[in-house]
């Protein structure tokens, strides 16, 4: 039987610990709600972008444009990974950090060179300690990420492609489901898939016509590079809320775990106090019975 | 009533402003576009710079700054994205005066390089001006 001391020490640092976890959970819900209505108001950018580029397609139909267009050989690809900056939030990097070294490594058995560049510290430390250095490394955006953080990340990527000297890109990232759960996905930043701009042929029966200004394939143009944009935020913003989901859930289940841990301490604690105190009385007895016979 | 045209202006941040409007002026790459109700479906190319929508009996106008983006007329609805946008009212004159004096610092750093290492010229120009745009969209109003 453990000594009374020792329960009673686990018994305080499982308190104070789950102390600790009570708090994160909570203030993750509360920061899961913040996400999500920052996810909420990106939406109408989104939708406005998503309608104007359809219409622009239908007018450039054939369109051909750098970031269109698939490069005939495959020799190096970018993958952005999007993790978080801090731990504690279950399996949401390790997921995340999996799927991208099973890309790394089917790109690289196909003889592909692999870009890796990676948001958050996990993402960093990561892949430094396998020693693959990030391209670039962002850190310290993982909880407000902004429009400017997306864009210079987009930035990485648009240029070179265009150079050809990247043949795709991804992005490897974690969706905000609902409260409760996320799923690591990985989407194709570029080329841009052909569906996007080819969009809802069937409704193109009532059509306005539409004047562009200067020309169909100048806006095009500029809209392609901010339609890549959009979805690295977008990706940004999902991983921001769905990292505060799985931190809640983690902190929830380790809150749960703590005072499970607790009862079940402080029962053997109470068994062990009262088993001492029974030895005690059974001395005293024995004690006073031997002074009786003598 | 007058005719109106709804009139949105959508960052990929927020929403920053959903009237009626009059008449819609924006700055596009080939310079100003007007744009009133029953306006013929547009597509065009905004350019960094100041954007202003009038209503009432054209009697009063709004203004905003604008750092870029596109904007689409179709029925009578306008929608602006833009990378940025910020109403005049809500423009921080301060932290842009600052924000300027701080481009204008790193734009005299870049000049005292050589040539050929000025690589955050263009950059830095579309800081300076996007600082420029908000401190003259907050005069006007006031």
């Amino acid at each position: 039987m453990a000594n009374l001391r020792d329960i009673k020490q686990r018994i305080v640092s499982v308190q104070s610990t789950s102390q600790i976890t009570r708090t994160m959970e909570m203030v993750a819900t509360a920061k899961i709600k913040k996400a999500q209505e920052k996810i909420e108001s990106a939406r109408p950018y989104s939708f406005a972008m998503m309608e104007v580029l359809g219409n622009v397609a239908r007018y450039v139909q054939g369109a051909t444009h750098p970031l269109l267009e698939e490069h005939e050989e495959r020799k190096r690809v970018l993958i952005v990974t999007i993790t978080s900056d801090r731990g504690l939030c279950g399996a949401f990097n390790s997921n995340i950090l999996r799927i991208t070294e099973d890309l790394i490594r089917s790109e690289r058995a196909a003889g592909v060179e692999t870009d890796v560049v990676a948001v958050g510290k996990k993402a960093i430390g990561y892949l430094r300690y396998r020693g693959i250095e990030p391209t670039a490394a962002y850190r310290d955006i993982s909880d407000k990420p902004t429009f400017a953080e997306a864009r210079s990340i987009a930035s990485l990527i648009i240029p070179r492609y265009s150079a050809e000297e990247l043949d795709a890109a991804y992005i490897v990232f974690n969706r905000f489901k609902n409260v409760a759960e996320q799923k690591p996905e990985t989407y194709q930043l570029l080329p841009i898939e052909h569906a996007v701009v080819e969009a809802d042929e069937e409704g193109s029966g009532m059509q306005a016509e539409y004047l562009f200004e200067p020309s169909a394939g100048e806006v095009l143009e500029h809209l392609l590079p901010t339609y890549v944009e959009t979805l690295v935020y977008r990706a940004l913003m999902e991983s921001a809320a769905a990292e505060q989901g799985a931190r809640r859930t983690a902190m929830k289940s380790a809150t749960d775990n703590a005072s499970e841990m607790i009862t079940t301490l402080t029962r053997s604690y109470n068994r062990a106090r009262q088993a001492a105190i029974t030895t005690e009385i059974a001395e005293i007895v024995g004690g006073a019975a031997a002074l009786e016979e003598e | 009533m007058a005719r109106t045209l709804l009139c949105e202006i959508v960052t990929p941040e927020k929403i920053v402003y959903t009237n009626e409007v009059e008449m819609v002026v924006a700055p596009t790459l080939d310079g100003e576009v007007g744009i009133l109700p029953l306006h013929a479906p547009l597509v065009t190319v905004l350019r960094a710079g100041e954007l202003r929508v009038r209503y009432n009996d054209n009697k009063d106008v709004e203004w905003f700054a604008v750092s870029g983006g596109y904007l689409q007329v179709y029925q009578d609805k306008v929608i602006v994205l833009a990378d940025a946008a910020e109403h005049a009212s809500r423009v921080d004159i301060d932290r842009a005066r600052q924000a300027k004096e701080r481009a204008q610092q790193r734009m005299a750093e870049i000049k005292a390089k050589p040539l050929m290492e000025r690589e955050d010229m263009t950059e830095c120009e579309e800081d300076l001006k996007w600082c420029d745009i908000q401190l003259r969209v907050a005069e006007r109003s006031s």
